[in-house]
């Protein structure tokens, strides 16, 4: 019963776009509690792959599975079961921080008590001044801590994350990282898309590297260690297949 | 449901804190409330004066001293037409048509005096009614408030962040729609109370209510094509350039060129035209004042056998007044059967307009509203043959005093002896024959059956673009 | 930026403007439309006038043939009065669609009769037509705003804003350049219909070259507006939603007012009242000593001083001088309503100036001889006839010329130009 660990599934996903065909038949899988680093180029076809598993996109071929089920068939359930963080943090400009969060909560039916939206305020160090001031005046790293904030209210089981840290500078970076990894010690599943070799290794417990469509290679950590950053870069800057 | 409430709520809030919206909903308002109260005492006013001229002009008939009954004929008699009480919503034809009219022996007069030749001519705009502004300027303030509503999520990619919470494009829709159609709702309410102002005024209950219908689906009608293209465009100034392009089209270009259009396949010929063909035609009727025209031959004959007698001067009756009856009569069936035949046409025209309410829900609208405020061609026309029967009924009760009372040798020496002439005075008491005129609107359910064709294009509009939104919703695009 | 090189470059820009290029075979179509109906409009009212002075004459000829004298002649006989259409009158068809541009007129009292409208059908007349000044007026503007709004924001939107201006080096040059270049396109699509329409109506070369210029300035006005605004904001959704803001105020709020405050400030008598005054005035006169209505009437005519005595109960010359008198009674209030509205016109003339859509239609009206100026001149000529026939049967009537239906060709003509100065 492998399958039961399994919380995403690629099977030799193919999408069409504008007449071309930015997914070539992929297939992966993401384990319960594991952090899964997409790692491509520009085009590769990335965030194509995480909007399947939203339902965003219509399938050419293949299957993409939430929980064992196929997302076409219950895209909405597929969608409840995950919080998605899109590459620019895309809330309400003419909202503040709370307001934010307390709409598109309601929107996924679970409305957020004070408290834990506090907390999870706290949890991505968003200053408390900061609070109750529009995103309009917000920095991009703190657009993308209230952004995350979200996803953890949403409290589901799965984060699919569009290049979270681009843009953000290098110490948001490190304490984002920490917090994805707290997150998965704590039971989620990460499915994380990045063209940031380094970010990904320190990360991640597998990558896969993506180019013009297709899965080309794979990158497990060693028990208790990071994936080794040198192999990845070789690999992402070199032109053939690992 | 509680989503869709949530989203109404959300796009509320934006609209608040948008300087854009505000001012153009504040603009549209205070438009719309000026407009109202003008109309509202400009046509209390009209109706007033018309009312009172309506009295005076039966107090001074009445009033007319002892003559001969054929100068009566010949005074004639004022009608006016009084506003219904939805006239202060809109005003419809009123401005264009005559309101008073001048009723005499031997010919149909035109209504005369509309208010709009009088008035300062600064462009088709400048007669603002509260009916105008729902027609042209309301779809203005819904596409500006509704064409971002979902292209604005689009492209801020809220929409992406919104969809991921496990929400399905339908319920977005059903949410801006929700949000949207309270803004409606909230728009209609100056519709509200003129509507119940005119309640107030002696309207029914139902015909007000049929007004604020009429106008919901109008402007709903606005709503989803805002909601359509916001779903359907990839940028917020593509959808809101597009959605001005079709108000461009369907209110300001499709109406006059529909007009044209009316004008050409089905031409009227001028009054005075087609007055010509009449006036030879109602020539060989003959002369009511003559009764020597050869055309009163077999009438005179037919007198004469009647009462067995061998000469006119000996008949119980005035044989000028006999014929003045009848020669009104075949003369009153003559103007009526052209009449009749133009107000045919008129309706044949009217009612091609109304059906390039089909393309433009402008026209449905104004025609649906005109029909309901019993300011339509119809309750023209039937004023127009009210009048027109008026007008029969008092000149021959006056030919009949005119064939009973008065005897024919006097008659015909009136012109020449002073004495003779006074005989043929009859007591102004008689003018009491004359009835009261006051114009009464349609009972409302004629005015709904006036309306139904064109409520049933908005129905069918209605119908056809919430289909097409939910179908597009249904498929939506980051 | 010297010659004509960058004008070259920006023109074959726009040439690929798919969107734009729309908006200018959109203009070119709708000033077609216009422009033929119009003209088809036209020939339909002169080809209606020609019908009417024929059948006119045979109607006359046919209502005399059975009288036998000048009373009954002149009582039962009609005289065609109209106003052609003027060689541009395709271009703004103006009041000729709610005020009577042909009557048929006797010698009876004139007040009572040139007050009918021989109007089409209502219906028709609230919804108006689609004329040039009418396309002009206000469907170009939304056009010029549509073409010229996004003009610098939808290059910021797409990134290239900076980068232009830093190539260009001068901040507003191409801006300008193309708003020119939009403006221009979008004033000969407009114009060039309306060229040939006065080429094919043979209208004067004064009146063919002043209309396109006073478009020419209209648009210049708009899309200086345009360009303004579209300089000043970021958002093109703002830009267009100001721009039709502005659109509403001059083209419909502002009028409306101007409406208001004009038709306040000068009352204009009741036409109903004009109508009763003369129909109590001819109607009295019946009852009234003949000698009453006879003094009044020479007071106006003393040249009939002498045959003013009435002997019998009914005479012809009796008959007619009180229907003079009933003109001459409703005469104050008919001459204030005249004043009164060619006051209010005169006001709203100036008044347009502060609302340039008003200012063109009439403009165009002007030169069109439709507006309401050019209607008055109308009535003044119907006045003028009818005086005319008052005068020819006067001559008649009064020294009791035996009836003679030879001189019934002395009979005065309408001509249309003839109260022309």
């Amino acid at each position: 019963m492998l399958s039961n660990r399994l919380r995403l599934q690629a099977e030799e996903l193919r999408v069409i776009r504008g007449g071309k065909e930015v997914l070539k038949g992929i297939t992966f899988a993401v384990a319960i509690g594991e952090v899964y680093g997409l790692l491509g180029g520009n085009g590769a076809g990335k965030s194509t792959t995480l909007l399947t598993f939203l339902g965003f996109l219509d399938l050419a071929g293949g299957n993409a599975r939430v929980n064992d089920a196929l997302v076409s068939e219950d895209v909405v359930a597929a969608r409840r079961s995950i919080a998605y963080l899109p590459e620019s943090a895309s809330l309400y400009e003419h909202l503040n921080a709370r307001e934010n969060l307390r709409y598109f909560l309601g929107l996924a039916g679970s409305a957020g008590d004070d408290e834990s939206m506090e907390a999870a305020l706290d949890r991505v160090a968003l200053p408390a001044e900061a609070r109750d001031r529009r995103l309009a005046d917000y920095s991009k790293g703190m657009r993308q801590k209230v952004a995350i904030a979200l996803a953890i209210l949403r409290n589901t089981d799965t984060l699919l994350l569009d290049e979270p840290t681009s843009g953000l500078d290098p110490t948001a970076i490190d304490e984002f990282h920490d917090l994805v990894r707290t997150l998965a010690d704590d039971g989620k599943t990460v499915l994380m898309v990045t063209h940031d070799v380094y970010g990904a290794c320190q990360v991640a417990d597998r990558i896969g590297l993506l180019r013009d469509g297709r899965l080309v290679g794979e990158f497990s950590a060693p028990a208790g260690g990071r994936i080794d950053t040198e192999a990845v870069h070789r690999a992402f800057s070199s032109r053939e297949a690992v | 449901m509680s989503h869709v409430l949530l989203l109404a709520k959300e796009e509320w809030r934006f609209w608040l804190r948008s300087n854009l919206a505000l001012s153009a909903a504040i603009l549209f308002l205070v438009l719309l409330v000026t407009t109202a109260i003008l109309t509202t005492v400009r046509i209390a006013e009209e109706r007033h004066a018309r009312e009172h001229h309506q009295e005076k002009a039966e107090s001074t008939f009445l009033a007319q001293p002892d003559r001969h009954p054929h100068r009566m004929v010949h005074y004639g008699h004022y009608v006016f037409r009084t506003p219904s009480p939805l006239a202060a919503f809109d005003p419809g034809l009123d401005s264009v048509t005559g309101q008073s009219m001048f009723l005499e022996g031997h010919q149909q007069n035109s209504a005369t005096f509309a208010v709009s030749g009088a008035s300062a001519d600064l462009g088709e705009f400048a007669w603002l009614t509260p009916a105008v502004v729902y027609q042209l300027f309301a779809p203005l303030l819904i596409i500006l408030l509704g064409h971002g509503a979902v292209v604005r999520e689009r492209e801020s990619s809220t929409l992406a962040t919104m969809l991921a919470q496990g929400i399905s494009g339908v319920t977005v829709l059903y949410g801006k729609a929700l949000a949207l159609f309270a803004a409606i709702l909230l728009m209609l309410v100056p519709l509200l109370v003129s509507g119940g102002a005119a309640v107030g005024r002696g309207e029914t209950v139902l015909a007000a209510i049929l007004m604020v219908a009429v106008y919901f689906l109008y402007l709903s009608i606005w709503g989803l094509l805002a909601l359509f293209l916001s779903v359907l465009s990839a940028r917020r100034a593509t959808a809101l350039a597009t959605l001005t392009a079709l108000w461009l089209a369907l209110t300001l270009l499709l109406p006059s060129l529909a007009v044209s259009n009316a004008a050409r396949f089905l031409p009227i010929a001028g009054q005075i035209e087609t007055g010509l063909v009449m006036l030879s035609d109602l020539r060989k009727l003959g002369d009511g004042h003559n009764v020597n025209d050869p055309a009163f031959d077999r009438l005179r004959r037919d007198l004469l056998k009647q009462y067995g007698v061998e000469t006119v001067e000996e008949l119980p009756v005035n044989l000028r007044g006999v014929v003045a009856e009848y020669s009104e009569s075949r003369l009153t069936d003559k103007l009526n059967e052209y009449a009749d035949r133009r107000m045919a046409m008129e309706q044949k025209q009217a009612a091609l307009l109304a059906r390039h309410g089909w393309l433009s829900p402008l026209l449905a609208t104004a025609d649906a509203s005109r029909a309901i405020a019993a300011t339509d061609l119809n309750n023209h026309q039937r004023f127009l043959k009210e009048a027109e029967a008026l007008r029969f009924d008092f000149v021959q009760g006056l030919n009949r005093l005119h064939a009973s009372k008065l005897a024919y040798i006097d008659d015909i020496k009136r012109s020449s002896d002073q004495q003779a002439e006074k005989r043929t005075r009859v007591s102004g008491e008689n003018w009491k024959l004359l009835k009261d005129f006051r114009f009464k609107p349609d009972d409302v359910g004629t005015r709904a059956g006036n309306a139904w064709p064109s409520v049933l294009a908005l129905l069918v509009w209605f119908a056809v673009l919430s289909i097409a939104s939910v179908r597009a919703a249904g498929r939506i695009r980051l | 930026m010297s010659g004509f090189a960058p004008v070259f470059r920006e023109a074959g820009l726009l040439k690929r403007d798919r969107a734009f290029i729309g908006w200018v075979v959109l203009t070119l179509l709708l000033s077609v439309v216009s422009v033929v109906g119009g003209i088809a409009e036209v020939s339909k009212q002169r080809e209606t006038i020609a019908r009417l002075i024929e059948g006119d004459r045979e109607d006359r000829l046919e209502a005399r043939a059975k009288q036998g004298d000048w009373g009954g002649a002149a009582y039962y006989s009609f005289h065609l009065t109209y106003d052609p259409p003027s060689n541009f009158a395709f271009a703004a068809l103006g009041t000729r669609d709610q005020e009577p541009w042909k009557h048929r007129i006797r010698m009876l009292a004139l007040e009572g009769q040139i007050y009918e409208r021989d109007a089409g059908n209502p219906v028709l007349a609230l919804t108006g037509r689609f004329d040039f000044a009418f396309f002009a007026a206000f469907v170009l503007p939304l056009v010029l705003i549509a073409v010229l709004h996004d003009l610098q924001a939808s290059e910021r939107g797409a990134g290239r804003h900076e980068l232009l201006i830093a190539t260009s080096g001068i901040s507003s040059s191409p801006w300008r350049l193309r708003a020119w270049l939009k403006a221009g396109a979008v004033f000969i699509a407009a114009a060039l219909p309306l060229l040939v329409g006065c080429i094919v109506s043979g209208t004067s070369m004064t009146r063919s070259l002043m209309a396109p210029a006073i478009l020419c300035g209209y648009l210049a006005f708009w899309s200086f507006v345009s360009y303004r605004i579209a300089r000043r904001e970021r958002n093109p959704s703002v830009i267009l939603a100001t721009l039709l803001g502005v659109w509403v105020m001059v083209g419909v709020v502002g009028p409306a007012a101007g409406k208001l405050v004009i038709d306040h400030q000068v009352p204009v008598p009741q036409g109903a009242d004009i109508l009763m005054t003369q129909r109590e005035a001819v109607n009295d006169a019946w009852d009234l000593p003949k000698e009453v209505t006879m003094d009044a009437f020479v007071a106006r005519h003393p040249e009939w001083s002498q045959y003013a005595a009435v002997d019998r109960p009914f005479e012809w010359k009796w008959y007619y001088a009180f229907q003079q008198v009933g003109d001459q009674k409703a005469e104050p209030l008919s001459l204030a309503y005249r004043e009164s509205r060619l006051h209010r016109d005169r006001l709203a003339g100036w008044f347009a100036w502060l609302t340039p859509p008003a200012l063109l239609q009439r403009s165009l009206q002007r030169i069109a001889d439709t507006d309401l100026r050019a209607h008055m001149e109308y009535e003044a000529n119907v006045r003028l006839f009818h005086g005319q026939l008052r005068e020819f049967y006067y001559g008649k009537l009064f020294p009791d010329a035996p009836f003679d239906t030879d001189a019934l060709g002395g009979l005065p003509e309408f001509d249309p130009g003839m109260a022309a100065p």
